[in-house]
């Protein structure tokens, strides 16, 4: 903010036609960054708009001609040309659904994100709480603690947790996609740092009403917490909405319990020529979730996500 | 207040989870790495040092380590270099800074191997986007750079699966996906610069871009650039998103992006070889926690920054 | 030295405007105080004069010399912010270096590391003048030390060698005092004072306390909503306003306002206080301003004497502030007594004072001092 007011108000020695240059110089670099950052979206949503024959010729522009094309699959299945005659973007759009459980996907990452957040926050609060106001016996140490494993990044550690659930038998299983992230240290460790915050006052106030320990958490502390919870929840469903990595460990196989990402992977294993657009509709499919979120509530995201550099 | 126990009921799940889930693994993987254990076997050997002797000897592990840090080594000072540059420029215009800024971060919400896939697309030496626009440029100016005209004649890069582009295709798509994050850390570093201090500057004689961005921008984001590039660094150091979507296989051609969390998951999950497995995880550890203490030391030595 | 002319000053965000039409002339040498509640302008002024601002319209001077497409750093002026703005990563002689090392340098000189090797001799003359005005300002043995290590005054005392050490033409001040704390501020009131009078250079000083302004400057302009309603001594400022708003300004505790209106004969009348003078015009409503100190108790037999009771009392030592709300209720004054008086008074005690003589000022119902004259036509006897 300052560099800019300042360069306009002592940019009064210079004479205006050379720093209307510099600026438009300036959007020229920022409009050719922003190309190629969005080059592979334009891919993405364009191609899950075209036929087959225009991906491989690559013509048709952004939406594709729409052209009806023959699907072949369906002359297979014995039915009359006239009825396997399809529009590409329905073609494309329809084809995601139906050859692999999408909607069993979406619903997978929902369920896991959800409860990954819902665990997150049930064991982190009352930890907070506990750090940031109560005195007790070893809090130094357990904080302390907590302090040394943010240091640890769990996708590093997969493989002795992979071995642990395959261990207990929790490989291809909902607990296998949930565990490992049921502990947040950065969030107990956010929650902690918001707490302090909280006058001790209001605490006390709670405690003269009769609230004991556990209902202070829930009912004071939670509702201070909201803002700081909201940024922690978009922080958390990002992460598990995308990771890859780790259900690439836990679910082999099992095609019921795959996660967007997984089921992506998938399609991608087996396509073939004709099937690129109907990938791409599965892509666009999975990352349009947090990307329409993400442009309503902009501010909130990038709160959200950078929220780690708040350490 | 009488001493109670909640604050043990509070505390003693997040406690008990942080030993189970972060502590004993690092346990685990340390004890494993002298062992040749496998899944399904019932026993395991004691081997001694020799998965690590295998890690820092073995050509595969070398190939490992090469990919790693060419990776890194790329990644994090473009998509820092990136992430301060674009922050500058759009602070510093006056229109439609919100709109480069949303731009920017979109590739950090989307989910990566999904853009992994895209980018393979755009990649295709045939079909890809990205070929078919260079070719558009043959025949104009653009042929005076030996390598272009170099392309037009003999046909452009096969990218990810060319030996030698391919390292770096990789961490082209590592810093493209990155260093949106990067630019809106440095934005919120730049609000906190007081205004005042490029006053003083002004009136103290800094009257280039330059010499303010040395005397007062740098500097004040020293703590902001810290912790970037630190975060950076583990980011890069755990990819693996890209290189599984691209190379399912083996870790691309010749093994040129036979990256470390690949190595992890293809000699332990795919070959079952938990011990070499473990020995990798425990190498990676060190590094990123000792990455992450040195950007601690380096926070704490700027205390007295304020 | 340097004379400084600011001609018709206009400054306007958007569509709020700051400043409407300033004209101000700083002889060389001066010390003049720009003050003003906040959001009055004064700021703003200071910036503009500094080329940190580019004024919508107008003219800034130096020495006769037009600089509005003059770079700051090229009018030869020095200033010190509010917030001390020291680079928080640099030592406090590199902080007084800087300037020094920016206009005599050149970009080589500058460079790290090599810099310094290029141009040993000229560093080492810059370090003297640096280590010279550390001297002045009693702070050469803090010259290691960075702006996070030194206590508030210290680093009021770094921020003004900074701006010392390249001799400026004029130094210009945006509320320098208002982060330390009181004890401080008023001791650095007259080492500021001192150091104008050893410089022997302009200074421009921003302040919102009238207390500061009245105690430093040679001038002073009270500005109010973009305008500066007056200009002159301390000594005029307070005992002569020419607008309610300056009267009500300056001084503490606040100056007494009474409503009250000009009979036919140009005499002023409050209940039942009349004045002798009278003025040239003639209003229905005015209002007359009396200070605490123009207030002072006596006997309730005296003829002249008002009633009240007391209902607050404040006693700062060497004078006791007596707020009374008078009889009819309508009405608070403040009323200074010596210390002897005050202290018997109590609170919830009715009490009589009077005023002095020539002493009320009369302000009209737009706020402009009416002019009072004592050679009056008709004499009117005075009623208690």
């Amino acid at each position: 903010m300052s560099d800019t007011t300042l360069s306009s108000s002592t940019a009064v020695g210079l004479p205006a036609f050379r720093f209307s240059a510099a600026e438009t110089l300036k959007h020229v670099v920022l409009i050719f960054g922003s190309l190629i950052v969005l080059l592979p979206f334009y891919v993405m949503v364009s191609y899950s708009f075209k036929s087959p024959a225009e991906i491989m010729q690559n013509i048709g522009g952004f939406f594709g001609a729409q052209e009806a094309f023959r699907d072949d699959y369906c002359i297979k299945l014995g039915k009359d040309v006239a009825d396997c005659m399809v529009t590409p973007v329905i073609y494309n759009y329809t084809t995601a659904f139906e050859k692999a459980p999408l909607i069993r996907y979406l619903l997978n990452g929902v369920i896991v994100t959800a409860s990954i957040f819902f665990i997150q926050v049930l064991v982190a609060l009352p930890c907070a709480y506990a750090l940031a106001k109560l005195r007790f016996w070893g809090r130094e140490a357990v904080f302390g603690l907590v302090l040394f494993c943010l240091l640890i990044p769990v996708h590093a550690i997969a493989l002795p947790l992979y071995i642990m659930l395959a261990k207990v038998g929790l490989t291809n299983t909902y607990a296998a996609l949930v565990i490992p992230w049921t502990i947040s240290v950065f969030g107990i460790f956010l929650m902690r740092q918001f707490f302090m915050t909280v006058p001790d006052d209001l605490i006390d106030a709670a405690r003269m009403d009769g609230m004991n320990e556990f209902s202070i958490i829930w009912n004071v502390m939670l509702p201070t917490a909201i803002p700081a919870l909201l940024a922690f929840a978009i922080f958390s469903v990002v992460a598990h909405w995308n990771d890859y990595f780790w259900p690439r460990i836990v679910i082999t196989g099992d095609r019921s319990l795959f996660t967007p990402p997984l089921g992506l992977r998938e399609f991608k294993g087996d396509a073939d020529g004709d099937n690129f657009g109907p990938m791409m509709a599965t892509a666009t499919i999975i990352v349009a979730p947090l990307i329409v979120a993400f442009l309503i509530a902009q501010r909130r995201f990038i709160e959200g996500i950078t929220l780690s550099g708040m350490k | 207040m009488p001493r109670s126990k909640a604050p043990y009921w509070f505390v003693g799940p997040a406690l008990f989870l942080m030993f189970v889930i972060l502590l004993l693994p690092i346990g685990i993987a340390s004890i494993m790495s002298f062992t040749n254990y496998s899944l399904g076997n019932s026993g395991a050997e004691f081997v001694g040092l020799e998965n690590y002797e295998k890690i820092f000897t073995r050509s595969t592990y070398e190939k490992m380590f090469g990919a790693t840090f060419r990776y890194v080594f790329v990644v994090v000072p473009l998509s820092v270099g990136l992430g301060l540059g674009a922050a500058l420029l759009i602070n510093s215009t006056k229109r439609f800074g919100d709109l480069y800024k949303t731009i920017y971060f979109l590739p950090v919400m989307a989910a990566l191997i999904a853009m992994a896939i895209v980018w393979e697309f755009a990649f295709h030496p045939t079909i890809g986007i990205v070929n078919s626009t260079l070719e558009r440029g043959c025949g104009t100016v653009l042929e005076v750079w030996g390598w272009y005209a170099h392309g037009c004649e003999r046909g452009f890069p096969l990218w990810l699966t060319d030996r030698d582009y391919a390292i770096w295709t990789v961490a082209f798509i590592g810093v493209w996906q990155g260093f949106g994050f990067n630019m809106v850390l440095y934005l919120a570093g730049l609000t906190s610069v007081p205004r005042e201090l490029y006053q003083a500057a002004e009136m103290d004689g800094a009257k280039s871009a330059w010499d303010r961005f040395r005397l007062v921008t740098w500097p004040m984001l020293g703590p902001t650039t810290v912790f970037v590039v630190t975060i950076s660094f583990i980011r890069s150091f755990q990819v693996f998103d890209t290189v599984e979507a691209f190379y399912p296989q083996g870790g691309g051609p010749s093994k040129s992006v036979y990256v470390m969390m690949f190595a992890i998951y293809e000699k332990a999950i795919q070959q079952n070889l938990m011990g070499i497995g473990a020995a990798i995880t425990v190498v990676f550890l060190a590094f990123v926690m000792f990455l992450t203490l040195v950007q601690r030391w380096l926070v704490e030595r700027r205390v007295h920054y304020t | 030295m340097a004379a400084i002319s600011l001609k018709a000053i206009e400054k306007s965000f958007g569509d709020t405007s700051v400043l409407e039409g300033i004209n101000l002339d700083i002889a060389p040498g001066e010390f003049l105080t720009l003050v003003g509640p906040s959001g009055c302008g004064k700021s703003t002024l200071l910036r503009i004069l500094a080329g940190l601002e580019a004024p919508s319209s107008g003219d800034v001077l130096i020495d006769g010399r037009k600089v509005n497409q003059v770079r700051p750093a090229d009018r030869n002026l020095a200033m010190v912010f509010q917030s001390y703005a020291l680079y928080p990563h640099l030592t406090v002689g590199q902080n007084m270096m800087t300037p020094l090392r920016l206009r005599d340098l050149s970009f080589a000189e500058r460079l790290p590391f090599a810099g310094p090797l290029l141009a040993r001799s000229k560093y080492k003359v810059l370090w003297a003048q640096v280590t010279e005005t550390a001297k002045i300002l009693q702070i050469d043995h803090l010259l290691d030390r960075k702006p996070g290590q030194l206590s508030g005054g210290q680093r009021q005392r770094a921020a003004l060698g900074r701006a010392m050490v390249r001799k400026p033409a004029g130094f210009l001040m945006d509320e320098p005092l208002s982060n330390l704390d009181a004890a401080l501020r008023i001791h650095m009131r007259s080492e500021l004072a001192e150091l104008h009078r050893s410089l022997a250079t302009t200074f421009v000083y921003v302040t919102h306390d009238q207390a500061e302004a009245l105690t430093m400057s040679d001038r002073m302009a009270v500005m109010m909503d973009g305008n500066i309603l007056q200009l002159g001594t301390p000594d005029e400022i307070y005992n002569n306003p020419r607008d309610i708003r300056v009267a009500e300004f300056v001084g503490a505790p606040k100056i007494n306002l009474l409503p009250g209106h000009l009979d036919s004969n140009g005499h002023a009348r409050c209940g039942g206080v009349v004045l002798t003078r009278v003025a040239a015009t003639s209003s229905d409503k005015i209002t007359i301003g009396l200070r605490p100190e123009h207030l002072s108790l006596c006997d309730d037999t005296d003829p002249e004497a008002l009633k009240g009771r007391v209902v607050h009392k404040e006693n700062l030592g060497a004078d006791i502030y007596l707020h009374i709300s008078m009889k009819d209720g309508a009405h608070r004054l403040v009323v200074r007594a010596a210390p002897l008086d005050g202290v018997a008074v109590s609170i919830g005690q009715d009490i009589a004072f009077k005023r002095h003589h020539g002493a009320a000022m009369i302000f009209e119902a737009g706020g402009k001092r009416i002019g009072l004259d004592n050679n009056a036509g008709t004499a009117v006897a005075e009623v208690a």
